[in-house]
């Protein structure tokens, strides 16, 4: 009989790392990926040897980056492999750890997120299908048709839909980890060099270099290493889906957020009203727009309602993009869904500081890759 | 291979702009562009699909001025499009104006065949015009 991971035995984030976010540099990937693993270890206050397999999630470095990464931290001969699923890489292999764990074939699992920028060679480029545009839309004009589309569907404004990132780089401004730390102004977003219509430079993310690193354990693992359990935060669902066809002209991104996002619901029991946090694939800020209306955060057409009105601030009813999100934290790739799920992990133990949201008992992380591909997980405190 | 719709394997230009779409025989599914590995609605094998031309005629649904372009085949700024062809399948392609000036969601948009100088010399392109700036 099918099961979800909910019905199968309990998994709990139990350590989480990071490495910053920022512009390319020397440090080779394998300094970052240590610094978030070694972070990680200590949280968990476990030893490496505990840790019995390990995802990497990463799409730039190339083959097997995994073990030249983590023999450094003492080669125990534990499952070892590689995630590549586009921008949901790290998404993922957090997926990837928590099966492990969930299933009995492992106590203690690791998903680390590690990427530098480089060029892509996307597989879809290979298949001798060709359209009328090429390599001229890219991923910020794809969201600018959307951007445009939106704001004609439903009267919203381009500062609106500028808001996202003014809130999101608020809450980077307060995160150590975060590739941008400076709060902007809305008059600053919009007078930004124009990228692709409506969207400016700071309405696009940066693609910068990093690292991060959740551990998973089972409850047996936590009585028998001694983990702390009061910061032991429980996944209630992972859920993994791709595009369908979607007849007409329906924007297919906000149809797969809404049918990943309904599922993982379905399997952790539980409503957009119980969500308290929610980091989301917000590359550009309609993207915020779009999905917290595919997750049913409010109505249809009301997002822009939402983000300007605070009930997305921290503080506000569902804080959305604490963590400063894509915008402002920085989208390097194979890190970004590991290191969401390691600020929901934060703001359910009430250790986000400044960037608390009160009360924070429900999370929700959320990517998607191109191609495209949608990776949710639900992380819930006492659960 | 250049990025822009110089291919004729995309699109005829007489006896009127039509794009070489293909059709599902099983499930009727319309589709560009043209492919014959499989049906992406229903699966069926590559037999049951079939050239469709596909008028050049449809509605914006939607446009975005790209600014930043670091290609050497088009020059920014560049206009692209949505549009629902009337026959079915929603495209994307590049629109004949280079800016967004005097375009709205709703325009009706007829193909146009544009000879662009690249780097391998004079090619045509498929892009799209505003119905009433066509003729």
């Amino acid at each position: 009989m099918k099961k979800t991971l909910r019905e199968m035995r309990p998994v709990y984030v139990v350590g989480i790392g990071l490495h910053r976010y920022q512009r390319l540099s020397e440090t080779p990937y394998v300094a970052l990926g240590l610094t978030a693993v070694r972070e990680a270890l200590r949280d968990a206050g476990i030893e490496w040897r505990s840790v019995e397999s390990a995802y990497t999630g990463t799409a730039l470095i190339g083959m097997a980056a995994g073990r030249p990464m983590l023999r450094h931290l003492g080669a125990t001969g534990i499952a070892m492999a590689q995630v590549e699923n586009a921008s949901a890489s790290g998404s993922t292999a957090v997926r990837q750890a928590c099966l492990d764990v969930a299933s009995g074939l492992t106590d203690v699992s690791l998903a680390v997120g590690v990427d530098k920028p480089a060029p892509l060679a996307l597989a879809s480029a290979k298949t001798n299908i060709r359209d009328l545009v090429g390599r001229r839309v890219v991923p910020f004009t794809h969201f600018a048709l959307l951007a445009n589309e939106y704001m004609n569907r439903y009267g919203a404004t381009a500062e609106q839909v500028a808001s996202v990132a003014v809130k999101n780089n608020r809450n980077g401004a307060n995160n150590p980890y975060a590739q941008r730390q400076r709060a902007v102004t809305l008059e600053e977003v919009l007078a930004g060099s124009p990228i692709s219509g409506a969207l400016t430079r700071l309405q696009c993310c940066p693609i910068g270099e990093g690292a991060a690193a959740v551990i998973v354990a089972s409850d047996d693992a936590i009585t028998k290493l001694g983990i702390t359990r009061s910061r032991a935060v429980r996944v209630t669902a992972s859920v993994s889906r791709s595009e369908r066809v979607y007849h007409g002209a329906k924007n297919f991104d906000a149809e797969l957020t809404r049918e990943t996002v309904a599922q993982a619901y379905d399997e952790a029991r539980i409503s957009p009203d119980d969500l308290d946090v929610v980091e989301l694939h917000d590359a550009f800020t309609i993207e915020e727009l779009l999905y917290v209306e595919a997750m049913g955060l409010c109505g249809e057409g009301e997002g822009a309602r939402m983000i300007t009105s605070g009930e997305a601030d921290i503080g506000g009813r569902c804080a959305i993009s604490a963590s400063g999100g894509l915008l402002a934290m920085g989208h390097p790739i194979g890190p970004t869904g590991v290191g969401q799920v390691a600020e929901i992990t934060r703001q359910l133990r009430g250790e986000a500081g400044v960037r608390q949201q009160p009360d924070a008992r429900v999370g929700l992380a959320h990517m998607v890759g191109v191609g495209a591909v949608c990776v949710v997980h639900v992380l819930q405190k006492d659960a | 291979m250049p990025e822009g719709a110089s291919e004729s394997s995309l699109f005829s230009a007489s006896p009127e702009p039509a794009l070489n779409g293909g059709r599902c025989r099983a499930c009727g599914y319309v589709f560009f562009p043209p492919q014959w590995y499989g049906c992406e609605s229903c699966g069926a094998p590559a037999e049951q699909l079939e050239p469709k031309s596909l008028r050049g005629e449809g509605t914006l649904a939607s446009f975005a001025t790209v600014h930043l372009y670091q290609g050497k085949d088009i020059e920014a700024p560049f206009t692209v499009g949505v549009i629902v062809l009337d026959d079915g399948p929603a495209i994307r392609a590049i629109l004949a104006q280079r800016t967004d000036e005097g375009l709205r969601i709703g325009d009706r948009m007829r193909a146009v065949v544009v000879a662009v100088d690249g780097e391998g010399g004079r090619a045509n392109e498929l892009r799209f015009a505003k119905q009433e700036t066509v003729r």
